[in-house]
């Protein structure tokens, strides 16, 4: 028992404070967007048209708004708190489909070679010709809106770059003698791309997603504030603030809160992805 | 020891019938077909049981594509390659995947042939779980069993490659090659990215190898110190093609190709002594673009011995006297 503690206090030890200190602000952000509903002082709909755009600890009929009020006189405190909710499940799943749609791709075309990899390849040129906002808004035109199209037309839309960079470090990895080994000891296709070739190009691909991480949050918050993300009176982070840009000269709070939690979240996200690639590598791992 | 002129069919290992191949060619910029690369050009060779065969030359003479061609990873033009009777050339995939059970690899840079996410336990297991010949705990003995035969150690296998030194890495691979204890061992230039004090303590171990599991070695190389110590046959190759086939004590003894030759005195002695007195044998010029191989005789532009008929008449693998097969107007 103690030395488990102990094990696990040396482990902890190693760790740069950097990244315990964005684990603790991503935690944080994680579980009261979790926990919104209990942690919320208010309701996050319920509207207070005397109190409009009212700055923070603005009191009330015995309510304190502690970041104040927006437009509509509703708590910004309770509707960040419910808004990091839907803008962190958004970026996440809408991270996953994307990777996993491009980086199999990537592998394949990089792999086989030939007809399939133009076909892929030339696709992922197409794709990345096209504004990334104007397919986002055609496919929900399209689709309409919700969260789980929201979802997946981020997905289905943002996946050319992780296929280019798996694709670029697949052809490096390809040529290695250690795949031509594992070609000779029997392996299939499959056995390779997902045993050999994928861990190995596990970094390159994880700095993109957290890239792509923060982005897919703009994103969100843009296809949001067109009115072709969330649907009001829900809210996330970006449809905050695409309505407080309105606001800005009277009411800089509906911006700077949600903003600021965004910045925090993309940033401790960034120094996490960081973090986990050299964690990942097992050079790095042991002295 | 070895009989290496003996025709019959039985007891060899490999049996390369006049490979030849070719890159490029077709397909290429806007249409136009690139240059042909001649890299193999038409070789037959034998290897029998236990022996081992080494494969001598510069960098770009196709050494490395005859051993692709041999395992199957590089499609030849023409030509047979057979290995203990069954043909690589024109195998399906599935036959493809059986053959490889009887021939195995070994690379040049040990850091680049071990995935270095895979644990070597993981990486030696590999061929017994892809074929299915053994799994769980008969996979763990047998893993640990390879370890020791390579002189690791079991609990070695948790390990990661980059836990190693370089001796010890290729080892690991020497243990994966084994592993489905193939008939023959393609080793290309096994030990030329190793330090010079571990080269003789892999090559003592291939040697051991050998002895318990009669194994047989292609042994790739251009460092003929180190052919010398362990071979039976020396081949040499020059732009595609063989130029000298012997013996070893006759090979190293009486090198009759001005090529070998050349190779030879290019071996620095060891006793300063024996190395001043040495006869150099100096080539003059570059290889030659394998895409652009030169007429008749492909070494006539850099041969000191070289006449009009060279450039004419391409010289065929003659037996001499002593045994040797030579490919030479002159010589």
């Amino acid at each position: 028992m103690s030395t488990a503690v102990l094990a696990l206090s040396q482990r902890l030890r190693r760790v740069p404070l950097s990244v315990i200190v964005v684990s603790v602000i991503f935690l944080v952000i994680v579980l009261l967007a979790i926990f919104a509903p209990w942690v919320a002082p208010a309701d996050p709909n319920r509207q207070n048209l005397l109190g409009r755009l009212k700055p923070p600890g603005f009191e009330m009929r015995g309510i304190t708004y502690w970041l104040g009020t927006d437009d509509l006189g509703r708590d910004l405190l309770s509707r960040t708190l419910y808004g990091a909710g839907v803008s962190l499940s958004v970026a996440v799943l809408s991270v996953v489909v994307s990777s996993l749609v491009g980086v199999t791709l990537g592998m394949i075309a990089g792999w086989f070679r030939g007809e399939i990899e133009i076909l892929i390849m030339r696709l992922v040129d197409i794709m990345m010709s096209i504004p990334a906002i104007l397919l986002a808004v055609l496919t929900v035109a399209v689709l309409g809106p919700g969260f789980l199209k929201l979802v997946l037309v981020l997905g289905l839309t943002r996946w050319p770059r992780y296929t280019r960079v798996a694709y670029a470090q697949t052809l490096q990895v390809a040529n290695l003698p250690f795949i031509k080994a594992s070609e000779l000891a029997g392996a299939g296709a499959a056995r390779i791309l997902f045993h050999h070739i994928l861990p190995n190009i596990a970094g390159p691909v994880l700095i993109v997603a957290t890239a792509e991480f923060g982005l897919m949050i703009l994103m969100e918050a843009g296809l949001s504030f067109l009115g072709l993300g969330i649907q009001p009176p829900a809210s996330s982070w970006g449809s905050i603030m695409s309505v407080g840009r309105q606001y800005i000269e009277r009411a800089w709070w509906i911006v700077a809160f949600p903003g600021a939690c965004l910045f925090l979240l993309v940033f401790s996200v960034n120094v996490l992805g960081d973090w986990l690639r050299d964690q990942l590598d097992p050079r790095s791992r042991t002295r | 020891m070895s009989e290496p002129m003996k025709s019959s069919k039985t007891g060899h290992v490999l049996e390369i019938r006049d490979v030849a191949v070719h890159f490029g060619g077709r397909g290429g910029l806007l249409g136009k077909s690139g240059p042909v690369v001649k890299a193999v050009n038409g070789v037959d060779l034998d290897i029998a049981r236990g022996e081992t065969v080494a494969l001598v030359g510069e960098s770009g003479c196709g050494k490395s594509t005859l051993s692709n061609a041999i395992v199957g990873l590089q499609a030849p033009i023409s030509g047979s390659v057979r290995i203990s009777g069954d043909e690589v050339v024109g195998a399906s995939r599935r036959e493809l995947n059986d053959i490889r059970r009887k021939v195995q690899m070994i690379f040049q840079d040990p850091a680049l042939s071990l995935d270095p996410r895979s644990t070597v336990g993981a990486t030696i297991g590999e061929p017994l779980i892809v074929r299915g010949v053994a799994k769980g705990k008969a996979l763990k003995e047998r893993v640990a069993t390879l370890l020791q035969q390579v002189g690791l150690r079991p609990e070695h296998a948790d390990r990661y490659p980059h836990q190693f030194s370089g001796g010890q890495r290729q080892r690991v691979v020497i243990a994966r090659a084994l592993a489905l204890e193939p008939d023959l061992l393609i080793c290309d230039e096994p030990v030329s990215a190793l330090d010079v004090s571990v080269r003789a303590q892999i090559l003592n171990l291939l040697v051991a190898l050998q002895k318990r599991t009669g194994v047989s070695y292609l042994f790739v190389s251009h460092d003929l110190g180190v052919v010398r110590h362990i071979c039976d046959r020396v081949v040499v190759m020059y732009l595609g093609r063989f130029v000298e086939m012997a013996d070893r004590d006759t090979f190293f003894a009486n090198p009759k190709h001005p090529y070998t030759k050349a190779l030879m005195s290019a071996v620095p002695e060891a006793d300063p002594e024996v190395q001043r007195a040495k006869q150099r044998f100096i080539l003059s010029g570059e290889l030659p673009s394998p895409s652009n191989i030169p007429s008749g005789c492909a070494f006539h532009t850099r041969c000191p011995l070289a006449t009009e008929i060279c450039s004419r008449e391409r010289p065929e693998l003659t037996p001499r006297a002593d045994g040797a097969r030579v490919a030479c107007h002159h010589a």
